[in-house]
């Protein structure tokens, strides 16, 4: 899932501005399991704003309502009414959230109450690390698993640098060495020749280099009316 | 303590709220600025029922579980 | 095309080594400014003591005057430069096109190193590259010199960079056991030479290169484990604590300890400026007579070809320490005549 984390009231209030009337839109599913930004989230987040708000001597409306995706525009069409009424909407949404607001609302002005994070999962109660960083060629089958793309601070494919100490990567001790992990993966399920051939240079096209990405299936798309 | 007090108590229905029954079944006497709700738990509480509370004019909130 | 009589760079560090020397290399850490004075300074402590000089790339992620620049400033001194590059830095791009202008600067040769993070230099927000890794890089610029291609496969015209390539491999870095099959990845790729992280721990290095005998890995390529010489006891538990890869026995801690015993158990004021300078220089003799028995006793190692001196930002004492190990004076291979271009 994608994992996002809230900005402070402080930046919040200075996004928010001078605006009376505001929305602010959280969204049900990612940011909702890692509560960032679900239902719970917006209308707390809405309670600190007309606090704070009126503590300042400026009272502001603020409204919280909440869809089930912000990333879809059949669930923003449920609020399309609310976001007509208001100066500004604070989305709890993904940055795809976010600009799909934008996107759906040409005339609404929007801003963003989270940041989102990475794509990845709680590995405990609260906890949340990364697992893919979305290079467009998966390579798993080819390190048990573990994807040295997002989880080796320098995205090696033949790893491990010279760094790797005690299981941890050289950064911080509490970021694993994913190449650690790779070696004893293999190791376990007896797999370790894998790693005797030098991968080649990765295509990074597939990846955020080649620009901004988009998928068409043409097998799903509704064909144009005569 | 001032009469313009209002202090929002959220109590837990198993224990503190029974108390506050038992002390009014005593006749005992307990501020009116205090405003008893009841709680199925305070494991229940969140904090958008403190907020609110606040938000909605109260000027402490107590949490007896 | 460059005609090299056998060799693959025909640079002085290949010549000492392919003709069966004991090959020492030296460190020189380029300054964090624009002053090539201070690269002249440095480098003449080191000539005539090596046979290559390493000139790092930006090490630990902190801006340094960049490698090729200080390697055309060895070249233009007499010294042979061996430049390291990072994949932290540069792409693909980036890596080939200034490997093609330090070629033409006269540099030839080259390490390639993954490179430590940029969170542990002074620019923690930059973003990084490692759009290639270090062997990957090897295998680049092995092919750019023998298939005369560059990274995409196109065909290189004209004058090819025949650069004598090595890598560097951490014997001691985890997972142990994979180090020497790492080590043989590297190689494959087309690595002649080897330089390792510091080694102090004698029979944990021996332990390493039986399995690098084992896989015949020290036939393919000349191995040159990195020494550095200790400055303080102070210095030693860092490394040996902080750096990942270095392994200090109790013993060596021990021995530059009592170097500097007789003003142990003194405060800091308690000792004079004068008392303070004297206990430094009990710690250095020790640190470098360390270095110079570490020295001695890897050369009896089977498989080790050379030794690489990494006298952080204390490049006085190489002299020392080369003239220590007996390593002084250095080989003169002379270099081949250049053959006529027969195309």
């Amino acid at each position: 899932m994608i994992v996002a984390e809230q900005k402070t009231l402080e930046e919040i209030k200075t996004l928010v501005g001078s605006a009376k009337n505001v929305l602010v839109a959280g969204c049900g599913t990612c940011v909702t399991v890692c509560f960032a930004g679900g239902s719970r989230e917006a209308a707390i987040v809405a309670a600190e704003l007309r606090m704070a708000s009126k503590l300042a001597g400026d009272a502001k409306a603020v409204a919280d309502v909440t869809v089930q995706r912000q990333c879809e525009w059949e669930y923003l069409d449920e609020i399309a009414e609310q976001v007509g009424k208001v100066d500004v909407v604070l989305s709890l949404g993904c940055g795809i959230g976010v600009q799909a607001i934008a996107e759906h609302f040409p005339n609404a002005w929007v801003v963003p109450g989270l940041n989102t994070k990475f794509m990845g999962l709680p590995t405990e109660q609260g906890v949340w690390a990364e697992r893919c960083a979305a290079c467009g060629d998966c390579i798993l089958g080819l390190t048990g698993g573990v994807c040295p793309i997002a989880r080796c601070s320098k995205s090696l494919l033949n790893g491990p640098c010279g760094g790797s100490l005690d299981g941890h990567c050289e950064i911080n001790s509490d970021v694993s060495c994913a190449w650690q992990l790779i070696y004893d993966r293999l190791t376990s399920m007896d797999k370790l020749e894998v790693l005797m051939d030098i991968q080649p240079p990765k295509n990074w096209k597939t990846s955020r280099d080649g620009g901004p990405r988009k998928i068409v299936r043409e097998d799903l798309r509704l064909g144009k009316e005569e | 303590m001032s009469g313009d007090l209002q202090i929002v108590a959220y109590c837990c229905q198993h224990c503190a709220y029974a108390a506050a029954d038992l002390a009014g079944g005593l006749r005992m006497q307990y501020p009116p600025a205090v405003r008893v709700v009841m709680l199925p738990c305070t494991g229940k509480l969140d904090a958008l029922l403190v907020l609110q509370a606040f938000e909605d004019g109260a000027d402490g909130v107590m949490v007896a579980g | 095309m460059t005609n090299t009589n056998g060799y693959l760079s025909g640079s002085n560090l290949e010549r000492v080594l392919k003709n069966g020397h004991f090959a020492v290399t030296a460190e020189l850490g380029p300054p964090q400014n624009a002053d090539r004075s201070v690269i002249i300074k440095k480098s003449a402590l080191l000539k005539g003591y090596c046979d290559g000089v390493n000139l790092t790339d930006n090490q630990t992620a902190i801006v340094r005057m960049s490698s090729i620049g200080a390697g055309a400033i060895l070249v233009q001194e007499g010294l042979e430069p061996i430049i390291q590059m990072v994949c932290r830095d540069r792409n693909r791009l980036a890596m080939q096109s200034d490997l093609l202008g330090a070629y033409a600067l006269g540099i030839r040769n080259l390490l390639c190193l993954t490179g430590d993070h940029q969170s542990f230099g002074n620019h923690p927000g930059a973003k990084n590259v490692f759009d290639i890794d270090s062997a990957q890089m090897v295998q680049m610029v092995s092919e750019m010199r023998d298939k005369r291609i560059f990274q995409c496969g196109e065909e290189m015209k004209g004058q090819e960079p025949r650069f004598f390539v090595g890598a560097a491999e951490s014997p001691f870095a985890h997972p142990v056991d994979f180090r020497p099959y790492r080590l043989g990845k590297k190689v494959k790729a087309g690595a002649s030479f080897i330089q390792t992280q510091i080694v102090f721990d004698i029979p944990a290095f021996k332990k390493f290169m039986e399995k690098v005998r084992e896989l015949g890995i020290h036939k393919q390529t000349y191995i040159l484990p990195g020494v550095s010489p200790l400055k303080s006891p102070t210095m030693a538990k860092y490394m040996r604590d902080n750096v990942p890869g270095i392994l200090i026995p109790d013993e060596i801690i021990k021995r530059m300890e009592a170097a500097g015993a007789i003003w142990a158990g003194k405060s800091k004021d308690e000792l004079t400026p004068e008392d303070k300078k004297a206990r430094s220089k009990a710690w250095q003799a020790e640190g470098i007579k360390i270095c110079i028995e570490t020295i001695q006793q890897l050369r009896e190692v089977e498989g080790v070809s050379g030794v690489h001196i990494m006298a952080i930002e204390w490049e006085e004492a190489v002299k020392p320490i080369v003239e220590g190990a007996g390593l002084y004076p250095r080989p003169v291979v002379p270099a081949p005549e250049p053959q006529a271009d027969k195309n």
